[in-house]
């Protein structure tokens, strides 16, 4: 009897120990359970585009052009067709948009000449346009400055803007706004059709994309000299078209090309990014993007050292942007969007003034069904095109994103 | 040697039974978490105090024009009974350049608590003669937003928004 209660007594031990250390483990898990899972904010959160994109407008309306105030802390864009800004930092009281124009303006694009000033280019629908003045505030009045406008783009220096001018039939001009306002037409013409225009970062020349007179496409890359008002064309792309305005950085003239002609088993037409230099010669495939880079959008930085780009890495890969380091070729994503679609027009990205951001335009991909959202209209994100600032501090190693 | 195999066996016995235990505890504390993560949760109650149901389906059969019905569940799951629960129902274009905005109403004498009452609203989804023109057509796309509002008294309220392709 006593040697079996000794027999018995190591077995106790051991269940006793166990269930104690079982229990403390038990005891930790149980703690983990604990933790809610993060509540869903339907409306609020984007992850689409990354975690540290940021929503600049939310609600319904189809926006686009993004244009950031000098000063940084507002930016403007339009919404179907109308203009409005919005204070950038959105914890401030009162974040509201600004109406700048009545709603049944129809804006192509508006770009800021000067901290309280806004110049829209009326809708053109192909033809030359109207350029107005628009002092928001108030009053939503706009002043004509100009008419006949082909194209606006940024000027040499803060405050002012270069505006492409039909002169006659097939001349084009160039003309610079000062504050708004027409301050100098240049002399010189320019042979064809102006569609977009960039300066040279000493400003004393433009880059120039051209639809010569009975051409289909602006396949022809133009420097026009300010100051002697000369015309050079440098690069004939044939059969593919520029896509928005050249851009003029410290390292070439960088555009966006391709043919608009319809591609077998469907898909986009290939658009690719080139780089040319100031004087006549075949443009080259941009170095750094990749040969299967399929180009959307590309906008200069301030500092002229960077490229921002909308595009693919190949055409089976999601749109997102990217930005090229021109000194060293260096190229990385910025976002990291799966399933957003993100506007790859011409307008539709911008540098903040200090460069330390871009402004894109995005929604969620479309299933062409009803939905049905848990959220006012006017605080949903996903479901209509957004304005989203993604934070650009420092190029991340290729393949990596940011 | 026999003392070595009863506490090895002895060990092995509590684990599985300590075990057991815990596994039990645990898909009984899941289980409770789960149903504490509905939204406005009122009180010792599971679902949302005030919950409004729009049925994908119909949406789907909507059209743009006059004598479109849609029907909405107002259900209360929460602990105590509501009076006079308003229902505003707005009608926008999803173009914001067309300001026109159709209102409707309804009220909801009394909800108890567990109960779905079902309204039925008649919309005018037709277009504003007041559209755009001048806004190049491949930028609007036609959509309606419907956002149906429900508000208590007493402070509770939901709203959904419908997003309806036209």
């Amino acid at each position: 009897m006593h040697s079996r209660r000794r027999r018995i007594r190591p077995l106790l031990r051991a269940a006793l120990l166990t269930a104690i250390v079982a229990a403390a483990a038990g005891c930790a898990h149980d703690d983990e359970l604990s933790i809610p899972p993060l509540p869903a904010t339907e409306g609020h959160v984007n992850p689409g585009l990354g975690a540290e994109a940021r929503p600049l407008s939310s609600g319904p309306g189809y926006k686009g052009a993004p244009s950031w105030a000098p000063g940084g802390e507002r930016v403007a864009f339009l919404v179907d067709g109308y203009v409005v800004d919005r204070t950038v930092d959105r914890t401030v009281d009162g974040n509201e948009a600004t109406r700048w124009t009545t709603r049944d303006f129809a804006a192509e694009e508006a770009e800021w000449t000067g901290d309280e000033a806004l110049t829209v280019l009326g809708a053109t629908d192909g033809g030359p346009g109207s350029l107005y003045r628009a002092s928001g505030e108030a009053s939503l009045a706009v002043e004509k400055v100009a008419s006949g406008v082909l194209a606006v783009g940024p000027g040499p220096e803060r405050g002012q803007a270069l505006v492409a001018l039909e002169l006659g039939r097939g001349e084009g001009g160039v003309a610079l706004l000062q504050d708004g306002r027409v301050e100098r037409i240049y002399k010189g013409a320019v042979g064809g059709r102006i569609t977009g225009l960039s300066p040279s970062p000493g400003g004393e020349k433009v880059a120039l994309a051209v639809r010569p007179v009975g051409g289909r496409l602006a396949n022809e890359l133009h420097v026009f000299d300010l100051r002697e008002g000369k015309d050079l064309k440098v690069s004939d792309l044939d059969d593919r078209g520029i896509l928005g305005s050249p851009q003029w950085t410290d390292r070439g003239i960088y555009f966006v090309a391709g043919s608009d002609a319809v591609v077998e088993e469907g898909g986009e037409p290939p658009y690719d990014l080139y780089r040319a230099g100031p004087e006549p010669g075949r443009p080259e495939p941009a170095p750094g993007v990749g040969e299967d880079f399929v180009a959307g959008s590309a906008r200069v930085s301030p500092d002229g050292e960077r490229l921002a780009v909308v595009g693919r890495l190949n055409p089976k890969s999601p749109a997102n942007l990217y930005v090229l380091e021109l000194s060293t070729g260096d190229f990385a994503a910025m976002t990291t969007n799966e399933d957003m679609e993100i506007k790859a027009g011409p307008d539709d990205l911008a540098w903040s003034p200090a460069g330390t951001s871009v402004a894109i335009v995005a929604r969620g991909a479309s299933t062409g069904e009803p939905e049905v959202r848990a959220a006012p209209a006017d605080d949903l994100l996903d479901d209509f095109y957004n304005l989203y600032e993604v934070p650009v501090l420092a190029p991340a190693p290729p393949g990596e994103a940011r | 040697m026999r003392e070595v195999a009863l506490w090895a066996s002895g060990a092995a016995l509590a684990f599985f039974v300590t075990a057991g235990a815990f596994l039990l505890l645990a898909n009984l504390a899941t289980g409770s978490s789960g149903e504490n993560l509905s939204p406005d949760a009122g009180p010792g109650k599971s679902g949302p105090a005030l919950d409004l149901d729009l049925n994908k389906g119909q949406l789907a059969f909507l059209e743009a024009g006059t004598g479109q019905k849609l029907r909405l569940a107002v259900q209360n799951g929460g602990a105590q009974d509501f009076s006079d629960v308003n229902l505003t129902l707005e009608v926008s274009s999803g173009n914001t350049a067309i300001p026109e905005t159709r209102y409707y109403r309804h009220t909801l004498r009394t909800l108890e608590t567990g109960e779905t009452r079902n309204v039925e609203f008649v919309l005018d989804l037709s277009e504003s003669e007041s559209t755009n023109a001048a806004v190049p057509s491949a930028q609007s796309e036609p959509q309606k937003l419907i956002e149906i509002r429900a508000t208590t008294p007493q402070g509770v309220s939901a709203v959904r928004t419908a997003i309806i392709p036209l």
